[in-house]
């Protein structure tokens, strides 16, 4: 079908717990689209996941029909479960919330490396360290 | 969450790309909810697909109730706070954090006002399943939910194939006819057809969830019998079709020409849509090539559509 773009936006949720409330329906709202398909949809694919932060990217065509496919989780989760902790600090800059090695931070930029576009693996592992830093992670 | 206060705080801040993981996770901190990441993006493959563009700042978004809107004012400057300090991560600047006060809707039904009933060519009605319709003599009633498959009736390609079948029928041209529906969505243009008065239908859409929601509609409609929905691109064997209908883009237009060309019968008619109207020349290059004789043509702001018959 001639489908065409009308806007590509990704939501981090929570696998199979997704609802109507924002921000799935601040987001999806104005688009006009079949929400509750959506989340049926999402939450039936992410069931397995529960308790895990699974973004879904959802592409929305002119004719307000759309798709969606999920993607790995946020590198904050991913830190977070590799630094062994259940949140940030509070004030990154003065106390440290746990810390992961740089071999940690490159298999993470590895795992999110199709979805940070980033050029290169440097390039990814630079956005998850500046991630982890400003969670109070640090990297040794 | 507790609150349906009645009222959300939108946050939302313009980061490089490069910071979109770290803004993220900061509005997450205040937002349970989760957030949302607009990047931008440019149109691929006449505007089938889109490619996220790195050097254009994304849009991170977050939801915080404002039912109490002192503590939504706080928790959006406490994001502001730990935004400040993400420079001095050696990530790329990022922008302000913008509120906006955004008022609670029924988000589980709001979206149906974007689907009224609408009305395409002189008789054919579509009709979203939860509205009423009063038929008038003679109308076509498709009834559809629109969801994960292109063909709500939204888009002037999809109306164009309609006012083409619609054409065809005056004619007598879909009387008893075998239809074939290549790309066929939601399986909007199927149930037209069948309706106009063709007895078979084979539907096929190269993804599985097309296939799902075109058999799905059908049965809405009481077309379980008559439309025969299945996974895949132009069939490459089987007796001709007298009809063949696509409404996909030029490029595919010009590539599958031959191989649609050959599914139909002597004097069979191709009803073809999704041409962006500076295309259509190269369609009839090859149309031409594949013994298709173009007839009426239609369009639609910058659309077109076209029928011809296979010599």
């Amino acid at each position: 079908m001639a489908k065409k773009i009308r806007i590509v936006l990704t939501l981090q949720l929570p696998a199979g717990k997704a609802t109507p409330a924002p921000p799935v329906g601040t987001a999806l709202g104005p688009h006009g689209i079949n929400i509750i398909e959506f989340t049926k949809s999402y939450n039936e694919k992410t069931a397995d996941k529960v308790g895990q932060v699974i973004p879904a990217q959802i592409t929305v065509f002119e004719d307000r029909s759309f798709s969606f496919i999920l993607k790995t989780p946020p590198a904050a989760d991913l830190l977070r479960k590799a630094a062994g902790i259940e949140k940030g600090a509070q004030t990154p800059k003065r106390e440290s919330a746990g810390r992961v090695s740089r071999d940690q931070v490159r298999q993470i930029a590895e795992t999110k490396m199709a979805d940070l576009n980033a050029n290169d693996i440097e390039a990814a592992m630079k956005q998850v360290e500046g991630t982890a830093r400003s969670m109070g992670i640090e990297v040794v | 969450m507790a609150e349906t206060s009645g009222r959300w705080l939108e946050l939302s801040v313009e980061a490089d790309v490069e910071a979109v993981e770290a803004v993220s996770e900061i509005l997450s901190r205040v937002a349970s909810g989760g957030t949302t990441v607009e990047p931008a993006f440019d149109l691929v493959d006449e505007g089938l697909d889109a490619r996220v563009d790195p050097g254009r700042p994304s849009v991170v978004r977050a939801y915080v109730p404002a039912g109490d809107r002192g503590a939504a004012e706080r928790a959006a400057a406490d994001a502001a706070e730990a935004l400040g300090h993400l420079q001095a991560f050696g990530l790329r600047p990022i922008g302000e954090v913008t509120t906006r006060l955004v008022h609670e809707a029924d988000w589980a039904e709001a979206w149906k006002a974007h689907f009224p009933v609408i009305r395409v060519g002189r008789r054919i009605v579509i009709k979203p399943t939860w509205r009423r319709h009063r038929a008038k003599a003679g109308d076509v009633v498709i009834a559809l939910d629109p969801g994960m498959a292109f063909g709500t009736g939204l888009h002037p390609t999809t109306r164009l194939c309609l006012v083409a079948l619609e054409w065809l029928a005056d004619r007598g041209r879909l009387d008893g006819a075998r239809v074939l529906d290549v790309g066929c969505g939601s399986g909007i243009l199927s149930i037209a057809a069948a309706k106009l008065g063709a007895k078979g239908v084979f539907a096929v859409d190269t993804d599985p969830i097309a296939v799902e929601a075109t058999a799905a509609n059908a049965s809405r409609n009481g077309l379980s019998e008559v439309i025969r929905a299945g996974v895949g691109s132009v069939p490459t064997d089987g007796v001709p079709f007298d009809i063949v209908c696509a409404n996909l883009i030029a490029s595919l237009l010009v590539d599958l020409a031959p191989a649609l060309a050959a599914q139909l019968r002597r004097d069979g008619t191709i009803v073809a849509s999704g041409i962006f109207a500076d295309r259509l020349s190269e369609v009839r290059v090859a149309f031409a090539r594949a013994r298709l004789d173009v007839g009426e043509v239609w369009d639609e702001g910058d659309w077109v559509a076209l029928e011809a018959m296979r010599r």
